[in-house]
C-alpha cells in the first residue's frame, strides 16, 4: 500500500535511472574485486600491491607494502561507489514511491555479489511498470 | 480517514508503530554515532607500533633474526644482546651529531651468541683520535643493552669524498676483517658507552600523535548516517501522512 508517483517526478526518474544503471555495474564490479581482495587479505594474508619492489602488480604481506596498496584502495572506492548506488536507490524510492522494504532490498545490490548486475536491468523494468500503473490510474483521480 | 485534510504529522508520529520506528531509528543513530566515536578515537591513535613499549629491553634474538630488514615494530626497540666483541675490528664513522656537536662514532663488530653478526655503536667522541684510542680497551657488557636501529643508507661516494659517516650495514660488513655472511639488518646503539667515549644520544622513537584524516572523514560520514537514520523515520511518517491525505489515494482505498 504505497502512494502513486507524482507526475512531476517522472522526468527525474529517467535521469536517476541512467545514473543508477552505471552505478549498479561499476559497484557490482568493485564488489567482486572487494571479495577477491578480502579472500587474499584474510585468507592468504596478502594485499595487492601496485608498483612496489616486487613488480608492477604483486601480492605482498601488508606490513611490507611500500607501493600503492590496491586492496585498501578497492575497499575505499567500493565504499564511495556504494554511497552513490544508495543515493540512486534513495532517490528512486522517493520519486517512484515504492515501499521502504523494497528500498532496503534494492540496497542489498552493493553487498550481495552479482545481485547488482540483476538489479541493473530488473529495477528499471520495475520502475517502468510502476510508472505505467500510475499513468493508468491518473485519469481516475483527474476525472473526480 | 474521514477528514478531508488527513491526519497531521504528529497524529501519525504518535501511533505506537511510529513511536517504535522512532526508537529503532534512534538506536541505529546511536550505533552509527558509536562507530563515529570509534573512528575518531582511531584518527588520533598513531600507528599501533609507535604506541608499543619500546623501552623495556627484550632479547634481540626474540625480536628478529639475522638477515631480516628492520620493521616498523622493531625500530627503536631497546634490546639485549649476548655476544662477544671481535678484537681489532672497528670502524670509525665521521660527522655523527651528539647533542648538537659533530664528532665520531666507534662501531664495533659483535658475534652474537647463537649466530649472527651485529654492528654496535659503542660510543661517541669529539675527535677521531679519541674514538680510535677507545678501541683497545673497548668491551661490551653481558648482556649488552642498547637501542636497535635500522641500517642507514650508504654514503654517496661523490658527496662524501671518502668520508664515511653513515651507519650502513652493507658498508660495514665490507670493512669487517671477518664476516660469515649472516648479519642483523639493523645496528645497536649501546646504552652505556665503552670507556673513553660518551654515550650516544638515542632517544625513544617519536610517540607523536598524528591525525589520520581518513578516519576523521569516516567519523563525519557516520555522523551524517546517524542524522540520515532520523531523517528516514521522518520521511516514512511523512509518507503515511501524505498518503492518507491524498485525495486520489483515499478514493482508491475507499
Amino acid at each position: 500500500m504505497t502512494a502513486a508517483p507524482r507526475p512531476a517526478d517522472v522526468p527525474r526518474v529517467r535521469n536517476v535511472l541512467r545514473v543508477f544503471r552505471v552505478s549498479a555495474i561499476v559497484t557490482g564490479v568493485f564488489l567482486l574485486l572487494l571479495c577477491a581482495m578480502m579472500v587474499l587479505r584474510y585468507g592468504f594474508l596478502v594485499d595487492i600491491e601496485l608498483n612496489g619492489p616486487y613488480g608492477f602488480l604483486a601480492l605482498t604481506p601488508r606490513s611490507r607494502i611500500t607501493g600503492v596498496d590496491l586492496s585498501t584502495a578497492i575497499l575505499i572506492v567500493h565504499g564511495w561507489l556504494y554511497v552513490v548506488y544508495l543515493g540512486c536507490d534513495f532517490l528512486l524510492w522517493r520519486f517512484v514511491r515504492f515501499s521502504f522494504g523494497r528500498f532496503l532490498f534494492f540496497a542489498l545490490g552493493g553487498i550481495v555479489p552479482f545481485l547488482s548486475f540483476y538489479f541493473e536491468f530488473r529495477i528499471p523494468a520495475y520502475v517502468a511498470s510502476r510508472l505505467e500503473q500510475a499513468e493508468a490510474r491518473t485519469p481516475v483521480g483527474a476525472a473526480a | 480517514m474521514i477528514e478531508s485534510a488527513g491526519p497531521g504529522f504528529w497524529a501519525v508520529a504518535r501511533r505506537p508503530r511510529w513511536i517504535g520506528a522512532l526508537l529503532l531509528a534512534l538506536a541505529i543513530a546511536a550505533g552509527f554515532s558509536a562507530l563515529g566515536q570509534w573512528q575518531l578515537a582511531r584518527s588520533v591513535a598513531s600507528a599501533p607500533v609507535a604506541r608499543a613499549d619500546t623501552e623495556t629491553p627484550i632479547a634481540l634474538t626474540s625480536l628478529t633474526t639475522p638477515g631480516e630488514a628492520v620493521t616498523g615494530a622493531q625500530l627503536g626497540r631497546v634490546v639485549t644482546v649476548e655476544g662477544t666483541l671481535v678484537d681489532h675490528d672497528f670502524v670509525v664513522l665521521s660527522n655523527r651529531l651528539n647533542a648538537g656537536s659533530s664528532g665520531f662514532w666507534l662501531v664495533g663488530h659483535v658475534l652474537a651468541d647463537g649466530g649472527g653478526e651485529l654492528a654496535v655503536a659503542l660510543g661517541w667522541a669529539p675527535t677521531r683520535a679519541q674514538a680510535v684510542a677507545a678501541e683497545d680497551s673497548a668491551k661490551i657488557a653481558s648482556p649488552l643493552i642498547g637501542r636497535y636501529l635500522p641500517s642507514e643508507a650508504p654514503d654517496q661516494p661523490d658527496v662524501s669524498k671518502g668520508v664515511q659517516s653513515a651507519a650502513s650495514i652493507p658498508a660495514l660488513i665490507n670493512q669487517w676483517a671477518q664476516f660469515d655472511g649472516s648479519v642483523y639488518g639493523g645496528y645497536v646503539v649501546a646504552s652505556t658507552p665503552a670507556s673513553g667515549l660518551e654515550a650516544i644520544d638515542s632517544p625513544a622513537p617519536s610517540q607523536e600523535v598524528s591525525l589520520n584524516w581518513l578516519n576523521i572523514f569516516y567519523a563525519a560520514e557516520w555522523a551524517i548516517f546517524a542524522g540520515f537514520a532520523i531523517y528516514l523515520w521522518y520521511r516514512l511518517v511523512k509518507d503515511v501522512v501524505e498518503k492518507e491525505g491524498e485525495p486520489v489515494e483515499r478514493r482508491m482505498d475507499a
